[in-house]
This record gives structure tokens, sequence and C-alpha cells, in this order.
């Protein structure tokens, strides 16, 4: 290895959506001039497009098309079986991957010549220092950095559970190279990972049993949502352990055994097989953090400002790896700007409150701000209401009441605070919610606000007038 | 009086007149005591006055402000 130092405007670590959205806002504002060394290990883009955010979607949205046409909603519609060849998806979604990877990714960086690609695994020496060495732990090359953005992300966290490495075991990285549908799948975690891998692989027919340490699913979002949705699941045939752990899993001679601890004692699951989605570990343990004088919370991640600062000077994170609630793409790219930007002088600061989130189940679960729980622990009182999608027109005219609208409201105002919503657009209608709570919008904003009819929009405006009126006296596009 | 040596890496000079330009523009700004730019290095040296001026407060220059397209970031 040459002792020589590259120096760089900028040196970013990992090489994910954090890093590209900062890559490209500090080329953007440096008009191509800034000299920057992106560090990373694995393909290109990290976790998202390889085997996140993209693969995902893509596997639940193919299940969708296989499931709901064999259960119709609407009168007069008969079930129709969907042929389809499940390796062939899993072909089809991993040549999307590529494509995406390419074309989002690869080719983007291409029109960056001020961007030096680095391969290899990323560690602080001091302050401005990185070294880089290759899988194998050979040094590849040293680079400085005037500025240095740590955007390692982060990975499946395995627990420890006797047995499970002999047995094997899928996480949400292996998961996208198999080719045969599992018969039986115990998922071991029921958070947004393994609800939405554990829908998709149930509505391709496969037998899909949860294992969850908790009591309720989706603790992020409102009770009644998390109640909602495992209703729903548990109708479509998922099982669940609530409140349970695995002790240990061993195989037999086909199969794959999982132990499992309930409050009613000792259970055996057999299946075919395991998707550990148990949560997610920050890429930090191998950076040497100590070196650069940066501190992270007791779970590794990296401690920032909202300004994205570490608690080094020059040294700003952003992405999986940073001390947070919420763990998203959309997230990761918004703080590579607002790191990058500060690093050019501005006063960013990241707005986590008004930030969305979801679960692509179907239907959906997305969130913005503050629980009806979170709001009167914080403040001692809150008003909240909450509308099932049975009363609304577009719902129940498509069969798809099984969701509900639920708004929370600061009580000295009407401020919207938060809005959660189990609905098959989630997704798309609570960006209404994220301007509300963003803007401070109160609830008479929203009934002034004209909305379609009947739309799933419109259950927003319902909800909103639910505060003021009793909905059950209330006729069609009342005002 | 105490002084401070502040070093920038200077983004979008093309000429002497941009020297020019962010030079006289640093040094109205309140607590720069000297200004040293490098066209070819595309660097910049600025002598403040920490009690008046933090380094980061240089970047705030209207020179290198929102929709100027000379930019800069402290190099440490
Ligand atoms: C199954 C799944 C589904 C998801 N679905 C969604 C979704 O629908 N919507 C959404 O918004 N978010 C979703 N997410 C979350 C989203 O993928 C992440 O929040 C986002 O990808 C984080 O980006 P990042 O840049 O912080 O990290 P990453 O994309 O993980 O990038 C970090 C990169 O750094 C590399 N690296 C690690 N250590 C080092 C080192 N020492 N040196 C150099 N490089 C290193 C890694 O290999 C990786 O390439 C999902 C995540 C998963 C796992």
């Amino acid at each position: 290895m040459s002792e020589e130092i590259k120096h760089f405007d900028l040196v970013i670590l990992g090489h994910g959506a954090a890093a590209f959205s900062a890559g490209i806002k500090a080329s953007e504002l440096s008009s191509g001039e800034m000299s920057i060394a992106m560090i990373g290990t694995g393909p290109l883009g990290g976790t998202c497009v390889n085997v996140g955010c993209v693969p995902s979607k893509y596997l639940l949205e193919a299940s969708h098309r296989v499931f709901r046409p064999k259960h119709p909603k609407m009168e007069g519609i008969y079930e129709t079986n969907v042929v389809h060849d499940f390796s062939a998806v899993m072909k089809g979604l991993r040549s999307y991957v590529k494509q995406a990877r390419e074309s989002k990714y690869v080719d983007v960086m291409r029109s960056y010549e001020n961007v030096a690609l680095y391969e290899g695994l990323a560690r602080f020496t001091d302050r401005k220092t990185v070294e880089i060495s290759d899988p194998k732990g050979k040094k590849i090359g040293k680079v400085s950095g005037s500025n240095i953005l740590i955007a390692t992300g982060s990975r499946p966290s395995i627990p420890n559970i006797d047995g499970l490495n002999d047995a094997g075991f899928l996480t949400s990285d292996t998961i996208w190279g198999i080719d045969e549908l599992p018969s039986s799948i115990a998922i071991v975690g029921g958070g947004a990972i393994g609800l939405e891998i554990g829908q998709a692989l149930l509505h391709f027919g496969s037998s899909v049993t949860v294992i969850e340490a908790l009591d309720s699913l989706l603790p992020q979002t409102e009770p009644e949502i998390g109640s909602a949705i495992r209703a729903l699941l548990e109708k479509e045939g998922m099982k669940f352990y609530m409140k349970a752990r695995v002790s240990s899993v061993h195989k037999s001679s086909k199969n794959k055994i999982v132990e499992v601890i309930t409050h009613k004692g000792r259970e055996r699951v057999e299946v075919d097989e395991i998707l550990v989605a148990t949560g997610r570990l920050p890429n930090t343990d191998t950076l040497n953090l100590d070196a650069a004088g940066i501190k992270t919370d007791p779970r590794g991640q990296v401690l920032t400002e909202r300004s994205m600062k570490t608690t080094s000077p020059g040294i700003y994170a952003a992405g999986d790896c940073v001390s947070k609630r919420l763990f998203l793409e959309t997230l990761a790219a918004r703080e590579g700007v607002i790191a990058v930007s500060n690093m050019f002088g501005e006063d960013l600061r990241i707005d986590y409150d008004s930030s969305t989130w979801a679960v692509f189940t179907y239907p959906q679960i997305a969130g913005v701000g503050m629980t009806e729980n979170e709001f009167s622990r914080k403040n001692g009182s809150c008003s909240c209401r909450t509308f099932p999608l049975s009363n609304l027109t577009k719902a129940s005219i498509i069969g798809e009441t099984e969701g509900l609208i639920k708004i929370t409201v600061d009580p000295k105002d009407n401020r919207v605070v938060g809005m959660h919503i189990m609905a098959p657009n989630a997704t798309d209608i609570i960006t209404e919610g994220a301007y509300a709570v963003q803007n401070g919008y109160k609830i008479n904003d929203i009934i002034a606000t004209s909305h379609i009819f009947p739309s799933m929009s419109e259950g927003i405006k319902n909800a909103a007038q639910s505060f003021i009126r009793d909905l059950s006296m209330m006729s069609c596009c009342m005002e | 009086m105490e002084e401070k040596k502040v070093k920038l890496r200077i983004y979008g000079m093309t000429c002497d007149d941009c020297v020019r330009t962010i030079s006289s523009s640093l040094k109205k700004q309140p607590g720069v005591l000297d200004v040293k730019i490098s066209l070819q290095e595309g660097t910049g040296e600025v002598k403040i006055e920490p009690a008046g001026l933090s380094p980061e407060g240089i970047l705030k220059n209207q020179v290198f402000s929102k929709g100027s397209h000379y930019k800069a970031t402290l190099v440490e």
C-alpha cells in the first residue's frame, strides 16, 4: 500500500442513499468543483435499491397481483386464479433491482467527474484521515478530507439464538436470492420489514408465522392500527405469537423447528424456512470512531445535532447510522443534503416531527407526527378522532373498508400534531398529514380545503369533520 | 487583539475579477482583518478576529449566499 494520503474537499464513508444525495448536492453547490471521495462496500446504492425499499416493494406488488383477484370484494366479481411462476417473479425482481441500480446510481455517478469511487471498507485513523481496506482486510489506500460525512448505513441484527446459525436462516439481505417459495416460514420479528415480507410470501401462498416480542404490532403507530392490521393479517391466514421469544432452533430431516416461549409455555413451530427480521444495527463498529472523537449512543448510532454535525468538528453523519427514531430512505437523503448544505455555511436542520413513514402491507399503513399517546404523555392532554373507512363512500364502493384514519390535535388551538392512516393508498394520502403537521394547519384548514368525492383522501376531511360534528348525522359531501 | 487564520476552499472562481469580488466582500465583513485568495488553488486565507467572527460566519458572507455562484467550505 502506498503511504501517500490523497486529499479531498469531502470524503464520504458509504455509497448508499445518504451518500449519493450528499455527493450530488455537494457537486451542485460547488458547480462540480468539489473533489469528493466516496468509499463503500457491496453494490453501489446500498440498502434501499439493492436489498431494501426496491425489492421489497416489487415483491409486495407482485404478491398483491396474485392474491387480490383470488379475493374479490365487489358483488358479481368472481375469484380468479392468477397463473404465476414464483421463480420467474424473483428473476424479474432481481433484474429490476439491477436496472434500478444501473440507472439511478451507476450511470448517475458517471456524470460526476469530481467524485472518485473507492471500493472498500473505511476506517478513521484520525479526525481528518480515513484508511481504506478490501474485504479481506488488505489496506488499499488512505484519504483525507476537509469535511467528512459518515453514511455507512445499517445491517440486519441477528439475535443470539441457540442453533440458529446451524439451521440456517434468511434476512432482508439474502431473501431476494431465493427462487423457490418456502412452503412455510417463521418470521422472527413483527416490525415493518417482517410484516411486509411476511404478507408478500403469504399472498404467494406460503404459510407464515410471525414471532414478536412485544404484545402489539407496530408500536410507532396508533394501537387501533396495530390491532386492525393484525386482525386483517390473521384473517388472511398469518399466525402470530405475540409477547413471544424464540429460545432455540434446530433442524429435523426436512424442516426447521423453532422453539417459541410464550406466556402459555413452550411451543414448536415446524417450518421450511426462517426469516430473521429483528431490527438493524448501525455499521459503525469497525469505523474506529474514537480516533476521530465521534460519540455514539449505546446502540452504536452516531450522535448528531439536527444540523447533522457529529461531536467532532468538520465531521457530519447522515442516514441509518445516525441516532434517531425513523430509518427511511427519504430521511437518509434529506440528512445527506442538510449535512452538505451546512458544510457550505447554511443553517439547515432536519425536521423529524413532520417526516412521514410507511409500512407497505395491503392495506398500507402510514403516519406523520405524534400518536395520541405520545402527545398526551408530553402535554398532559390531547384531542383526537378516529374515522373508520367503513364510513367512507369510496372505501365502501370498492369493499376496502378495513382501515381507519386517526388525527390528533393540540386541544389549545386545534393544530394537527399527528395523523395515522391504514388504507389501501395510505402512503399517498399521508402527504396531506405531512403538510398539516409541518405548517401547523388546523382542523378547519383541512375541512375548508377541497377534497374529491368519492376518494380515499376525502376520508381525511371526514376525520377532520368528526372533531366538529357527529358524522352519522352528516349527509354526503357536507362542508 | 487575538487573530486567527481560517483557510477556505472557494468554488466558482474563473478570473481575477472573481478574486476581487470575493476579496472586497470579505474585507467588508465585520471581524475580517485580512484576505488572501488564490485563483489557481481555489483557496482563500482569511484573518479574523475570533471574538467578532467565527470561521463558519465567513461562509455566511453575502458573496457566498444562495443565488451567488461563489461557494466556500472550511479547510482545517
Ligand atoms: C427490507 C427493507 C425495506 C425498506 N423499505 C423502505 C421503504 O419502503 N421506504 C423507505 O423510505 N425506507 C425503506 N427502508 C430503509 C432504507 O432502505 C434505509 O433507510 C436507507 O437505505 C438508508 O440509507 P443509508 O445511505 O443510510 O445506508 P445504506 O443504503 O445502507 O448505505 C450504506 C453503505 O455503506 C456501506 N458501508 C458500511 N460500512 C462501511 C465502511 N466501514 N466503509 C465503507 N462503506 C461502508 C454499506 O455496505 C452500504 O453500501 C427499507 C429497509 C429495508 C432493509
